[in-house]
């Protein structure tokens, strides 16, 4: 699969879950959690963001709280995120609801915000189209990637469970 | 293999009799942790999806165990309507819950006896690890929750193991989570980022089982997905007070490999302060002594055990907290809550001036129970210190019960030696 959209970067490391969406905001429905998204490092970030776009980060990204914190990106119709690294919890949070955690060791300099960034999900190639610059990702685990490709845990679920049944 | 491995082994579908780190592996666990959560919508979108996956009965529901302790009693009507989705989503399935003030999930499912050495335990919640101060394997749900519920499996990859040697003996006026804070500066947020984190060494066998409980909490703090102290006299006396089921102690192999080695030595420090806004900016307290803090909170996962509280108690009787700061004691369980009663401590914290709630974990992920304005500045036994985790624009210092209890009186951080005399 094939993604192409505008990159902002948060090249902090150890940015956490709070940072990314805060506790406080986690009773609301996951579909209005997409305002919250990352404002206490850049309140008009939700305002300016559009959908397909990438978030781009460093360092252990999404550290800290099992929070389902990946609500307020898939809000704002991001469908990837790469970073350098990725917090354990969140990245697997990613994978359950569909959104592509690409874990790419110099991402940082490969790309700056608004540069237009080309994602190929099966190879992990991510090529910066700006600048003309490429670097390769870290491939995602089988049983992740099968997951995210399903659209994420329900759908995967579904096709295994229909499986199951079959063989049984 | 490592112990750690050994149980995620007997718990791989199909049961496997080796496990390598970095592999990924579908697992059973022994036992699900969940919240009595606060999000509606969730809620009802896990009935919808189990009903359109057609599945009736959970596989795991005699594993499963519910607690109320995030925002738990309810502090608005919209968290108490979230909460009740929750309970009733919980009775249909027949799903045993502890609410009403039982105390943090990871603390509770120890103390009843649910959880057991040898086990592997998946809970939502990062400071799962906590329960692996017993000798299980416990871990934090990230993704995977509708897995686990409809068809009771995970995926983990198996980690690699960081071990943490603690040596040396606190002076006085220090207590466990001085020496806790300590290592997580040393080792910083990434120390054992990604990898399983056993605790050992001469201090961590002096220690009661309340400290390693703080210990293996905080393990979370290094970036690591599982903290481990391997069973020893003091284990199983707890686990044997705590519960009658049967337990396996599973030992690691002589020839295991770490993945790295860490000796720390707490014999020299003073007390600890973790500064805003991370968990490893850590400071001897003389480095921060005299900053003016608006709020103590005592409580959490990490340091809401009797130990604390007796720390605090011993700190604050006889003396009144400052009249400019709030005192907040938040107990971690019942059980804890119970013995700190009987012990006099509760009393003594009253006549302080402490508010004492019930126990849950309070303030520490921002719900309620003490919560911060912009500008205030509290000085917390908590387990994190992220910017805005207790009300955006708040700061947080992290610090023994002792320190906090210190602070509060001085209405500013204070040595708690002062007190301890």
């Amino acid at each position: 699969m094939k993604l192409t959209g505008k990159v902002w970067k948060f090249p902090q490391s150890d940015i956490n879950t709070g940072l990314i969406r805060k506790q406080m905001y986690n009773h609301l429905p996951p579909d209005e959690q997409g305002r919250h998204c990352l404002e206490s490092l850049d309140p008009t970030f939700a305002s300016k963001v559009r959908r397909g776009d990438f978030i781009v980060a460093g360092t252990n990204f999404g550290c800290g709280s099992s929070t389902p914190a990946h609500y307020s990106i898939l809000a704002l119709g991001i469908p990837a995120v790469i970073a350098e690294s990725f917090g354990p919890l969140f990245f697997s949070n990613c994978v359950g609801g569909g959104l592509w955690p690409i874990v790419c060791p110099g991402i940082l300099d490969l790309i700056e915000t608004g540069d237009t960034l080309e994602i190929d999900t099966d190879t992990v190639e991510l090529r910066n189209v700006t600048r003309g610059r490429s670097l390769t990702g870290k491939p995602l685990p089988d049983i992740y990637r099968a997951m995210i490709e399903a659209g994420g845990e329900k759908p995967y679920l579904k096709e295994r469970l229909a499986r199951s049944r079959s063989a049984a | 293999m490592h112990a750690l491995h050994k149980i995620l082994a007997r718990c791989a579908r199909p049961q496997r009799d080796r496990v390598e780190p970095g592999e990924f592996l579908e697992v059973e666990p022994d036992a699900f942790g969940v919240i009595v959560a606060i999000n509606a919508v969730e809620a009802k979108r896990l009935v919808a999806d189990l009903d359109e996956l057609g599945v009736k009965e959970l596989p795991l529901r005699d594993r499963i165990y519910a607690v109320a302790d995030h925002a738990s009693p309810a502090p608005t009507v919209a968290i108490a309507g979230a909460q009740k989705l929750w309970r009733d989503f919980f009775r249909s399935h027949g799903i045993r819950e502890f609410d009403g003030g039982a105390g943090v999930s990871h603390l509770v499912l120890p103390e009843h006896g649910v959880v057991r050495p040898g086990m592997l335990g998946i809970a939502i919640d990062s400071h799962a690890a906590t329960m692996g101060a017993i000798g299980m394997y416990a871990t934090s749900l990230g993704g995977g929750r509708l897995t686990l519920y409809a068809i009771g499996r995970y995926v983990i990859q198996v980690p690699k193991v960081t071990l943490v040697r603690v040596s040396g003996k606190l002076g006085p006026g220090l207590f466990g989570r001085d020496a806790s804070l300590y290592v997580n500066g040393r080792l910083g947020q990434r120390g054992a980022y990604g990898n399983a984190v056993e605790f050992a060494g001469s201090f961590i066998d002096t220690l009661g089982m309340d400290m390693r409980f703080t210990f293996a909490n905080m393990g979370t703090e290094m970036g690591s997905v599982t903290s481990y102290i391997q069973p020893d006299r003091t284990t199983l006396d707890w686990v044997n007070a705590h519960g009658s089921a049967p337990y396996t102690v599973y030992e690691t192999d002589p020839d295991f490999q770490y993945d790295s080695v860490h000796d720390v030595d707490v014999s020299r420090i003073e007390p600890q302060v973790a500064v805003p806004h991370a968990p490893d900016d850590v400071h001897g307290v003389s480095a921060v002594a005299g900053r003016r803090v608006d709020q103590a909170y005592i409580g959490s996962c990490a340091s809401g055990r009797l130990e604390d509280i007796a720390a605090a108690a011993r700190v604050l009787k006889g003396r009144k907290v400052h009249p400019d700061v709030r005192l907040v004691v938040t107990p971690g369980s019942r059980e804890v809550l119970i013995a700190a009663t009987k012990a006099g401590y509760i009393e003594t914290l009253h006549e302080a001036n402490a508010i004492v709630t019930s126990a849950n974990c309070g303030a520490c992920p921002g719900l309620h129970g003490g919560l911060l304005a912009p500008g205030d500045v509290a000085i917390t036994s908590i387990t994190r210190n992220f910017e805005g985790r207790m009300g955006p624009g708040g700061q947080i210092y992290l610090a023994s019960p002792a320190t906090v209890a210190a602070s509060a009186l001085k209405g500013a951080i204070a040595d708690p030696r002062e007190y301890l005399s």
